[in-house]
């Protein structure tokens, strides 16, 4: 039982991270109708400005959080501002392609811009390890599931009750009608690549205040796509919640039918769930697939 | 008139034979001399090729202050492949044929220059690999190619022999990656294994590229290992040791040199401390390692120096013995005059490693091994007596 208990409540923390992550790939694709194949490029950027800003400015917590939230904001709007919105009215391939190249320039950069070697994200709290009986777990493992959770009922909140998010879903469902209505698309794509990035920031934070920080880290959009297809590219939410699925079968699988079915398992779970519902669990039945 | 074209003739053959060769060889004009290398110097594989380029730098910055090779200044010429095997080759191909280099160092990763190697034969230059050595580069042995270093597997088989001996009767748990690097490491346990007939009561398999390893570190506490060899590279071993720390275990652990890098100590924390480590350079705690240190400090940027580690030293000792066969060819130094002063290569001393040698048909260093042990609180590795 205690062997169980530390593989689920490790698959939670590692899919919480691989939750926001997929939350950054919908809201996008629920606002743009586009996957942006930067998005663990993004979540690895804003890594390493809070690692900057850690070492070089102060590691207080707070400091870090708030730098790294306005560079995520202004990592975001740049990227919407100068790469994707030249793109409006482009050939949907044309676009992805462009985040595919995008991706490619952000992971170069690292090396550019900082180093090679891993890093450790040090701002006073996260590395601690709580034990209850046998079972250890980081406290930056339960502040990201912790996160996660609080994210999922926020954004479930502005979705549905603010008026720009009320937007958000107008121009997602008809950009065209929306503008009808006096909707700006252009800003409201703004918002969703700016909030995109904050949340895969966080991510980001939470991976390396639990792990590490390295140039390896852009793999973690990788691991996070097949939880927003098994939530639903277009469901915000189900994104969170499928990372968590995605996080649990991937640890489940490693530690009961060994280390090489840990990567494949989500993977083989999108397979059979994609089978049944095509547009992810969460997701809605019309979605066109890119 | 037949007189006079048998003189022309004869005079034009006896000039080829003299100069010819020197003057028609590339990469050298009266005050320079250029050496090609390509390496990873983006991506996570950065951290080796940058620093082996470093160790390089090194090597030529002190031969040029002492007045180049026989009175020309080393060009050196780097190309980036990113850890990517077609770039290498483009790279490779490009400093050959348009930088036209004289000879070549580095050469990337284990799998970048067993895919580079038709490119070095077939274009003859004198070429010395010092970032991963593995068995094919020498086996079977090329004329131009020279590889400076010690096999992976003898190394884990070196790493494994001690840790047993140290660790009679224990349990035994290995995890290795699923690529060639991580086939050479289980090769070598597994040889060990065969030979002292050790209980492994855990052996994993990752995939290239994770970066959780909760569920394979709690396997091997459940299976209750006690000696661990950790297969991983570098950001793999340190999440495995604070995998292990968060599940309150702490086998003996060894890692291989790949991972032999002082950042990694700092990230592992007080996981690391006694972990066991093979390497055949210097560690930088060391006597040899902090003269090493004090050689580098005015010949490179501060930027370098930070991103100075095991494989500088790799690099340094590479292009020293290369400089040095070049500069025993004299004032016209050719390719076979350079391959063939490699071959004669004895006992050259590098202060980072044991003495270089090569030899007629012998093209791998074969570098003595040593046993070092991390220290936490310096967050250094020092050699094991």
């Amino acid at each position: 039982m205690q062997y169980l208990t530390q593989l689920l409540i490790s698959g939670l923390a590692i899919g919480a991270i691989y939750g926001l992550i997929a939350m950054g790939f919908a809201v996008i694709y629920k606002s743009t109708g586009l996957v942006n194949f930067a998005q663990g490029e993004m979540t690895m950027i804003v890594a390493y400005i809070a690692w900057t800003i850690s070492t070089t400015v102060s590691g207080n917590l707070f400091v870090v959080a708030i730098g790294a939230i306005v560079a995520a904001v202004i990592l975001g709007l740049l990227i919407e501002r100068v790469v994707m919105r030249p793109m409006l009215g482009e050939p949907v391939f044309a676009t992805v392609m462009v985040t595919i190249g995008l991706a490619v320039i952000l992971r170069s950069s690292i090396n550019f811009i900082w180093d090679a070697y891993p890093h450790g994200l040090d701002v006073g709290f996260g590395r601690n390890i709580v034990r209850v009986g046998n079972i250890g777990v980081r406290t930056g493992q339960i502040a990201v599931i912790a996160t996660l959770l609080v994210l999922l009922a926020a954004i479930w909140a502005f979705f549905r009750y603010s008026k720009f998010g009320v937007a958000m879903r107008a121009v997602a469902s008809d950009d065209r009608t929306a503008l009808l209505m006096g909707i700006s698309a252009p800003r409201v794509h703004a918002a969703a690549w700016a909030a995109s990035s904050v949340i895969a920031g966080i991510a980001g934070v939470f991976f390396a205040i639990s792990y590490d920080l390295s140039p390896a880290m852009f793999q973690l959009g990788l691991k996070s796509f097949p939880a927003t297809i098994l939530g639903g590219l277009d469901a915000v939410l189900g994104s969170g919640v499928g990372g968590l699925l995605i996080g649990i079968t991937e640890n489940l699988a490693g530690g009961y039918l060994g280390s090489g079915m840990k990567e494949v398992a989500g993977f083989l779970m999108i397979i059979v769930v994609l089978m049944i519902r095509p547009f992810g669990i969460f997701g809605e039945r019309d979605i066109e697939r890119v | 008139m037949k007189k006079y074209l048998t003189t022309a003739s004869l005079l034009f053959a006896s000039a080829l034979l003299v100069g010819g060769p020197a003057l028609a060889q590339q990469g050298i004009t009266d005050t320079e001399i250029v050496i090609g290398d390509v390496e990873p110097l983006t991506g996570p594989p950065a951290l080796l090729g940058v620093a082996a380029s470093i160790g390089h730098k090194i090597a030529i910055a002190e031969a040029n202050s002492a007045g180049g090779i026989n009175g020309r200044k080393i060009k050196y010429v780097l190309e980036d492949d990113g850890y990517v095997t077609a770039r290498t080759i483009q790279g490779a191909k490009k400093v050959i044929e348009v930088d036209k280099a004289f000879a070549m160092l580095g050469m990337s990763g284990s799998g970048q220059s067993i895919a580079v190697m038709p490119v070095l034969e077939k274009s003859g230059i004198p070429t010395v690999i010092d970032v991963a050595p593995v068995k094919f580069l020498w086996e079977p042995a090329r004329k131009n190619v020279f590889v400076v270093g010690q096999s992976y597997e003898e190394g884990i088989i070196h790493l494994v022999n001690y840790l047993a001996e140290k660790n009679p009767g224990k349990k035994w748990g290995l995890i290795t990656q699923d690529d060639d690097y991580g086939i050479t490491v289980r090769d070598g346990f597994d040889s060990v294994v065969k030979a002292k007939k050790l209980n492994v009561v855990y052996s994993g398999n990752y995939k290239k590229g994770q970066q959780d390893f909760s569920s394979d570190m709690l396997q091997l506490k459940d299976s209750g290992a006690e000696v661990f060899l950790a297969g991983g590279i570098i950001a793999e071993n340190i999440a495995m040791m604070k995998e292990l720390e968060k599940l309150n275990v702490k086998p003996v652990t060894g890692i291989f040199w790949p991972g032999r890098i002082e950042p990694v100590l700092k990230l592992m924390g007080p996981a690391g401390d006694g972990i066991y480590a093979v390497d055949y350079v210097e560690p930088f705690a060391g006597e040899a390692g902090k003269a090493f240190l004090e050689k580098a400090k005015p010949l490179v940027s501060e930027a370098e120096l930070k991103g100075i580690n095991r494989y500088t030293m790799t690099g340094y000792a590479a292009a020293k013995v290369l400089i040095a066969a070049i500069e025993r060819c004299g004032k016209r130094p050719t390719w076979a005059c350079t391959i063939s002063e490699l071959e004669n290569t004895k006992n050259v001393e590098t202060g980072v490693m044991a003495p270089i040698s090569f030899g007629p048909g012998v093209r791998f260093s074969n570098q003595k091994l040593q046993i070092m042990q991390a220290d936490a609180a310096t967050l250094s590795f020092k050699p094991v007596k």
